[in-house]
């Protein structure tokens, strides 16, 4: 798939978290994968389709998905990855790819965003592609956030 | 499957015909026909629509004047005007006389739909309108796909999810729905299930050797077939929907929970020889 389609994904990662209170995340590694993506505890799936069409997935671990919901909620103390906490990362997940779809437009391509799928489990392995897909990684403050996108040629 | 009830007002024979065939692929359900005033009250204190269509001419009062007769039986009475004029007076006097929505004639299928959801929407409920409008569809393809694509027949369950998770033990194609309504399907079964069905969709015997990559990759692909069917069939049916789906993305694994607490979401079970397969089809909330 075409790299310059992981930008509109980038921006929108650094150009959304420090808008909720988080530092400017830095990227800290980009790989093209052909193997399913493992998940680190929670992932979070978002479809996109118009004209382009894939799939967008923030994989992290659930001490990530805590530290980053507590912070979205102002500062309260998560202790459980409770729905309250899931509702946080869903709704991040739906903010940072409905933004990267702006950008997106902005090279031309429009995309429709579905809801988000939250998934949590240790292990399990999400396939978002039949190709390569790539992978982004990015540090908010010491905790790693994965951005696997996937686009269908 | 309970109907959404609908009833007709109109003195004109062919407009109550268009009405009633415009309803007649959905989830609404013509209940009565009533071709003046008299016959309009008297077959809703017997029918109990949950949505009324009313004409503006009528030969025996007009829609406003009948509307206030079914309004003094039932004041929480539904009523949309469907009328040849659509002025300021005349909605405002309608107002008045609680008629909901209004709507000029020749009506669209997807003005009329849409607006009988919407008023429907506060009479029976989202859940209502989500599931007779959409996961019953869903059920059905879902039916109808496993003779297709497997060959086998099932039983269909479909019940609404209390909780905001489901289980996966094995394998869940999850594929975006974009447009309006937004949502997701989720189809899912466990490993056995999985290898079951899709030798029997590559046409395989049981004993064959089917690697895990292929019999995932063939589940993907089922429920890619069925999220695309139902919704080709909901757009044929709200033809302002342009509900369109996502590529899927596959989860594998055992113990995985999926998670939506910001869905309505249905749970259809379809019962087969090879297992159950599971389908959750989930809305976002407030369209």
């Amino acid at each position: 798939m075409d790299v310059k389609l992981v930008n509109p994904f980038i921006d929108a990662f650094t150009t959304v978290l420090p808008q909720m209170g988080f530092p400017t995340p830095q990227r800290t590694g980009m790989t093209v994968n052909n193997q399913n993506a493992v998940s680190q505890g929670v992932a979070v799936i978002v479809g996109f389709t118009k004209e382009i069409r894939g799939n967008v997935v923030y994989n992290m671990s659930e001490d990530t998905a805590k530290f980053i919901a507590s912070t979205m909620m102002m500062g309260m103390p998560v202790e459980n990855f409770d729905e309250m906490a899931q509702s946080a990362i869903s709704e991040m997940s739906n903010m940072l790819t409905a933004n990267a779809a702006t950008n997106l437009t902005a090279l031309g391509l429009e995309v429709d965003i579905s809801t988000p799928s939250l998934t949590v489990g240790s292990d399990f392995q999400i396939k978002i592609s039949n190709e390569q897909y790539l992978c982004v990684v990015m540090d908010i403050s010491g905790h790693q956030v994965e951005i696997d996108i996937a686009v269908q040629q | 499957m309970e109907k959404v009830k609908v009833m007709v007002v109109d003195d004109s024979r062919i407009s109550r015909m268009m009405v009633s065939s415009m309803l007649a692929k959905t989830n609404f359900e013509v209940c009565a026909m009533a071709e003046n005033s008299a016959e309009a009250v008297a077959l809703y204190a017997k029918t109990k629509p949950d949505v009324v269509t009313m004409d503006m001419n009528l030969p025996d009062a007009d829609g406003i004047e009948c509307t206030r007769r079914i309004h003094a039986i039932d004041p929480k009475a539904k009523i949309v005007m469907i009328s040849a004029m659509k002025d300021a007076k005349l909605i405002m006097q309608g107002r008045m006389a609680g008629i909901g929505s209004f709507l000029q004639k020749p009506v669209s299928t997807n003005e009329l739909i849409d607006t009988l959801m919407i008023m429907c929407n506060e009479n029976v409920g989202a859940v209502a309108v989500y599931r007779e409008s959409y996961v019953t569809t869903f059920a059905k393809v879902l039916q109808q796909s496993l003779v297709s694509i497997f060959g086998i027949q099932s039983e269909i369950e479909i019940s609404q999810n209390e909780e905001s998770v489901l289980h996966v033990d094995g394998v869940a194609a999850v594929i975006g729905i974009v447009g309006e309504p937004k949502g997701r399907v989720a189809l899912y079964m466990d490993s056995e299930t999985m290898y079951s069905l899709s030798k029997a969709m590559l046409g395989m015997d049981p004993q064959d050797d089917l690697s895990a990559d292929e019999a995932e990759a063939a589940i993907e692909e089922a429920g890619n077939i069925i999220t695309g069917r139902a919704v080709s069939r909901i757009n044929d049916v709200f033809k302002d929907k342009e509900m369109r789906i996502t590529p899927p993305g596959t989860v594998i694994g055992s113990d995985i929970i999926l998670s939506n607490p910001e869905l309505i979401s249905f749970n259809v079970v379809a019962k087969t020889s090879y297992g159950n397969v599971f389908m959750n089809v989930g809305f976002a909330r407030g369209v």
